[in-house]
This record gives structure tokens, C-alpha cells and sequence, in this order.
């Protein structure tokens, strides 16, 4: 994390050309000190941590500020596992990776419920339960035989951020197709993944049920990929790389979370994040118990939770990174000015309507398969 | 005799365990996966070519294959030919503190791979360090594109981060060489230049050898720099197994690709090496 912030800085004031031959090699020198100390760095803490419980998430998610009551009452963080998408921890846990917390989003449930990794969580251990918006309790798939398997603690949008001051005509013209526009050939940038990148392009290509689509949807899916694959930049793996592009005007727009606008945003970059006209997609994301969880640590996973539940944790996130939080009084303790400003304009349950919402993709190896190709120029 | 095998065997053991454990037990497990099938999150196993036919019925893989060979190809010929000439200066004309020249080349190499490959997104960026440069000189008014994110600057990265594995063997096959053979073909009339062609190329191919198959059989199979400067155009076969392991949760189809990158990476270095050897042949 730190490593990249430098990065970005470095890159950031290259651009801006205020750094000096000196400075960049310090600057250079830095990164490489961190970059090789990394490593050790989080070796060390997992050492040191055995009694902690392990989280699996999200690039973001991980910080303190999130679980701060957790440190508190425990003197430290948990041990933290990061990965770049759900498919990717899949993978690692079947492959043997035991960790105690994950934290998918909700299409995603219902799959690592018939793999038999996830166990139902126990909401009467979980002193914001309460608290926690009702209609994110019930989304399907996440509640399986009366059973809690999903606990909500993040909701947000996959819409474009663009830049406007390079983009006006798309200030008043809000659609996905900026993705698809010849004009910014190798400007452009879309996420490496299914759910919020093949996904954008059945919307575009205006697919009645994008997350089932039907053969000839598919076929019109894979042309509007294959028209958009010379127009691409990159597909980007990890958000801070997208970001970074974009803060430098190399990329015009890009598929983006809440987050990737709102940090660029405060850097003061002349960006809009789209409400295009086709919808954009939402999301919830919130956390599973594994099957694989150590029993003996199950006390501090449930405090985990309950302080990534708490009002504190939620006022972090809205403010800071646009999201919105599990739970309902986070919304009442940050002013409603404030709440315009990041655009909550409304309550969580009419903005989780009014878009597309991410649900489970009916046959995505083949999908994926087909994603393959077109990136191998098939 | 006996107990001499048995001791050669047991003084062998600690490697050859390791050898078991860590490169030929895996290889079984690859290959027996590659012939069970997925099926949705579980494995059919049962004994079954599908993968394999998938393989060559599905235009994707082949070509996949053959652009990364290419690519790595490239890689090498350009990582042998820089590397060939620091080689060689080390080797003759450096006279004193030759280990301090050796270190230094190694220098770049103390850092992780990961963070060379970062250094070039650096160079190479939209707003690195090349485009900068060219701007602030006023050669360019608009940062070139084409530098990163397409495969030539899989390839410009690939060839740097791989430098050392060249010039190290080419060093020292160039050092080995008798002094007094290049000295009797310049006495017998030859020239500079045919006196490399004929002597000391020949007798340094050894290294080249070496330093070529430690470049290009790696870099086939390498995915983090492709998925990190390879841009929408750049993947190579690593990265549709990675695919394949991860993403696609296809793990038989990805280990039967794996297989047959391995089977085509072995007959390509087999080819070289007889193609070498003919070379070899023809100039002594």
C-alpha cells in the first residue's frame, strides 16, 4: 500500500515535472526500500499473529480504521489476506489457503455455497445486527434455508469515471458507451474481470438479463468486447493502477468503483463518475464465516465483524472512500451536506433500485472462456 | 562395487529427495490432472483426452502458444546480443577488479523481479521517465502511447530482467578460451573479425548455449510481466494458465496446457541445440 502511494506521488510530480534528477533518484531509492521490505514486513506479522484470525478481502477493506474497535480490544489487527477478486480467493482456498473471514460480494454466495466452504454466522452474537439496513439482510442467495451466510457491510456502484475536463461532451450524455468511442482509441480502460467488465459490455450491447444472457446475447457480447479490444489501454487488475492512469490523463475514462472517484476526486482531478443512461451496475459485498475457520478463534471473528459493523467504521467509509455501509445510523451520523456532496442523494434502498444489481452469472466458464479469446485477438 | 553405488545413492539423498518431493511428484500430479475433466466445482476422474482435443480443436491455445515462443524468442535473441558484448569486455579487456565489474552488473538484480518490472512501467509510462524526458526537451508535444502496455514492452522487460542469466555463462565460456589461439590466428594472417568468427565465437558457444536456454525456457511461461505491461494485446500462455488455475476454475484444461507448452518448449530447445551443434559443426 505504502509502496504504491509513493508510486503514485513519483509519477504525480514527474507529470507535473516539479521533481528534480536528484530527487527522483531518492524517490526511486525510496520505492525500492519499501517494495523489498514489503515482503518481510507482512511475513513478520503473520508470525507474530497465530492467536489473531485471518481476513481474505478486498484492496482497501483491510485498514484499521475499518476494525478499529478489533484493535482495541485486541491490540492489533487480524491477519489480513488480500485478493484482486473473488475468483482468485476461490481459487487459493481450494487450493488450501485457510483463512477464517472472506469477504465476497452477494453473487457470489450463493457458489461458495454449494462448494461447502461457507458456514451460516450467527447474528445474535453480533451487537449491530440490528443496526444493519433491513432490505441488505434478505438479498437472495444470501439467506439459505432460514440460515444467515452473508453479513452486508458494503454496498456501492460500477459506473465510469471520466474525465470531464477532457471529455465534456459526455457531461449531460452519461452512457457506458464512452467505453466504445473510436474518438479516445487507447484511452480507454476496463476492469479485468467478468462481473464488472464482460458484465458492462452485455449492458451496452443492451442484453435483457445481462447476468443471463441468452446465445445470441452472448455472441452480440463477445463483438462489442472484440470492437472495444484496439480501443483499450489496458484491462485493469488492480484499482490504484487505474486510478493512477486516469489522474494522469492517459486514460479518458475507465470502469471504476465508488472509491476510485472519490480518491480522485480529493486529489483534485477534474473527474465525473457516470449515472449512465442504460444504469449503472450496484453491488453488496459483506463478509462469510469459512468452513475452514479456526474454531478456537471464533470469539474474535465475531468481534471482527461487529466492529466492521459499527457506526465508526461505517462514518470511515462513506466519508472516505464513497461507499455506502451496512449499517442504517452510519447514514444519520454524517451531515446530509456532506452525504450530497459524495452522492447519497438518496436512502440506500431506493439507490440499490435504481440500478442494475450484480447477481450470480449464469455459466461463466464459459463466459471466461469466451473473454480469453477475445483477448487472445479471437 | 555395491556399497560404492549405495554410497554415491545416500550422499545423493538429501538432493534427490528434494528432486522427488519438489519437481517430479507435482509433474505426476499435473500430468494425471490434465487427463480428468471439471465439471462445475468438482473433478471427474475418470481417464479422459477431452482437454487434449480441446487443445488443438480450439484455435486459442496453439496461437497463444506460438506468440509466446515467439515473444521469447525475441526476448532472447535480444538479451544475447546485449549481453555478448559486456560479456566479452569483461573478459578481455577488463585486467584488474574484474569481480568488482561482475558485481556491479549483478546490482540490478539484488531487487525483487517484481520491482524491475515496476521500474520499467516507470520508464517506459505515459508519464515516465522516457516521455518526460522527450517533453521537457520539446521533441514531443504529446507523451508517446506506444512505449508500454503492448508486447514490445513485454519484451524490452523481459530482456532486461533476464540480462544476468545471459551474461554470466557467456562470460564465462569467453574467459575459458586459450589466449594463445587467438594469438596464432592473428599470427596466421586472419583478421580481427575472422578471428572472432572463427575462434572465438565457436569456442564460446557454449555459453550462448547456456545463456539462451536459461533465458528463453523461463520467460515462455511467464505471466507477471505480461498481465503487468502487457496491455489488452499482450498476454502470453502463462497467463491463459493462471487463467485457467484462477478465473476460469478449469484446473484440467489448465494443466493439460501446461503439459503441451512444456512438450513444445522441449522440442523447440531440442531443435536449437541441434541447430547449434550444426553450426558448430560447419565453422570448425
Amino acid at each position: 500500500m505504502e509502496a504504491i502511494m509513493k508510486k503514485e506521488d513519483i509519477i504525480e510530480q514527474l507529470a507535473t515535472g516539479q521533481m528534480s534528477r536528484r530527487q527522483f533518484n531518492k524517490n526511486l531509492m525510496a520505492l525500492g526500500a519499501t517494495m523489498v521490505m514489503m515482503p518481510l514486513g507482512s511475513h513478520m506479522t503473520q508470525a507474530a499473529s497465530t492467536d489473531h484470525p485471518t481476513v481474505f478481502t478486498w484492496e482497501g477493506w483491510e485498514i484499521p480504521e475499518l476494525h478499529k474497535a478489533y484493535i482495541d480490544k485486541h491490540g492489533s489487527s487480524p491477519n489480513i489476506a488480500i485478493f484482486a477478486d473473488e475468483e482468485e480467493a476461490f481459487a487459493k482456498m481450494r487450493a488450501g489457503f485457510k483463512v477464517d473471514l472472506t469477504q465476497p460480494c452477494t453473487y457470489k454466495v450463493p457458489i461458495w455455497y454449494d462448494a461447502g466452504i461457507i458456514l451460516p454466522i450467527d447474528t445474535s452474537r453480533l451487537s449491530n445486527w440490528p443496526d444493519i439496513i433491513t432490505s441488505l439482510k434478505t438479498i437472495p442467495g444470501t439467506v439459505i434455508n432460514g440460515q444467515q451466510y452473508f453479513v452486508p457491510t458494503d454496498w456501492g456502484q460500477t459506473s465510469v469515471v471520466y474525465r470531464a475536463d477532457l471529455a465534456p461532451e459526455y457531461v449531460n450524455n452519461e452512457t457506458w458507451g464512452i467505453l466504445w468511442d473510436p474518438k479516445y482509441r487507447g484511452r480507454l480502460a476496463m476492469a479485468d474481470s467478468l462481473i464488472d467488465g464482460v458484465m458492462v459490455a452485455a449492458i451496452y450491447i443492451g442484453a435483457k438479463n445481462p447476468f443471463n444472457m441468452t446465445d445470441d446475447e452472448v455472441a452480440k457480447t463477445r463483438a462489442a468486447l472484440k470492437e472495444q479490444l484496439p480501443l483499450l489501454r489496458f484491462y485493469w487488475g488492480s484499482s490504484s493502477e487505474m486510478e493512477q492512469a486516469v489522474a494522469a490523463g492517459e486514460v479518458v475514462a475507465a470502469t471504476s468503483w465508488n472509491d476510485g472517484y472519490t480518491k480522485l476526486k480529493s486529489e483534485g482531478i477534474d473527474v465525473k463518475y457516470m449515472n449512465p443512461k442504460e444504469g449503472a451496475m450496484t453491488w453488496v459485498c459483506g463478509f462469510c464465516l469459512m468452513k475452514d475457520h479456526d474454531p478456537a478463534k471464533l470469539d474474535k471473528i465475531y468481534d471482527y465483524l461487529d466492529a466492521y459493523m459499527s457506526v465508526e467504521s461505517g462514518v470511515y467509509e462513506i466519508v472516505e472512500y464513497g461507499y455506502g455501509h451496512g449499517n442504517a445510523k452510519a447514514f444519520e451520523a454524517v451531515s446530509p451536506d456532506k452525504l450530497k456532496a459524495l452522492g447519497f442523494s438518496t436512502n440506500a434502498e431506493e439507490m440499490l433500485a435504481s440500478g442494475i444489481f450484480q447477481a450470480p452469472i449464469e455459466n461463466e466458464p464459459a463466459l471466461q472462456a469466451m473473454f480469453e479469446e477475445v483477448k487472445a485477438g479471437l | 562395487m555395491k556399497s560404492e553405488s549405495l554410497r554415491g545413492y545416500s550422499l545423493l539423498s538429501p538432493t534427490l529427495l528434494a528432486m522427488v518431493l519438489g519437481l517430479a511428484m507435482p509433474l505426476v500430479v499435473l500430468i494425471t490432472l490434465s487427463f480428468w475433466i471439471q465439471d462445475y466445482l468438482d473433478f471427474i476422474r475418470t481417464f479422459s483426452l477431452k482437454n487434449y482435443t480441446d487443445f488443438f480443436q480450439k484455435p486459442i491455445y496453439i496461437k497463444i502458444l506460438f506468440k509466446s515462443i515467439r515473444m521469447s524468442g525475441l526476448v532472447t535473441i535480444a538479451t544475447v546480443l546485449l549481453a555478448y558484448p559486456m560479456a566479452y569486455f569483461i573478459a578481455f579487456r577488463v585486467k584488474h577488479n574484474k569481480l568488482v565489474w561482475l558485481i556491479l552488473i549483478t546490482v540490478p538484480f539484488w531487487t525483487s523481479y517484481l520491482l524491475r518490472v515496476f521500474a520499467w512501467k516507470i520508464m517506459l509510462g505515459y508519464n515516465g521517465v522516457i516521455n518526460s524526458g522527450l517533453l521537457s526537451l520539446g521533441i514531443l508535444s504529446e507523451p508517446l502511447e506506444f512505449l508500454l502496455y503492448n508486447p514490445t514492452s513485454v519484451v524490452i522487460t523481459l530482456a532486461h530482467a533476464w540480462a544476468a542469466f545471459a551474461i554470466l555463462p557467456i562470460y564465462v565460456s569467453l574467459e575459458k578460451i586459450d589466449r594463445s589461439l587467438l594469438e596464432a590466428s592473428r599470427d596466421l594472417g586472419e583478421n580481427v573479425f575472422m578471428t572472432f568468427m572463427r575462434v572465438t565465437l565457436p569456442l564460446s558457444l557454449p555459453g550462448v548455449i547456456a545463456a539462451s536456454l536459461l533465458v528463453f525456457i523461463p520467460t515462455v511461461g511467464d505471466y507477471v510481466t505480461p498481465a503487468l505491461v502487457g496491455g489488452p494485446r499482450g498476454i502470453m500462455i502463462g497467463n491463459i494458465i493462471q487463467s485457467m488455475f484462477g478465473k476460469a476454475l478449469n484446473w484440467p484444461l489448465g494443466a493439460a496446457i501446461s503439459v503441451m507448452s512444456m512438450i513444445t518448449v522441449t522440442l523447440m530447445v531440442c531443435l536449437f541445440i541441434w541447430g547449434t551443434h550444426n553450426f558448430r559443426k560447419r565453422v570448425a
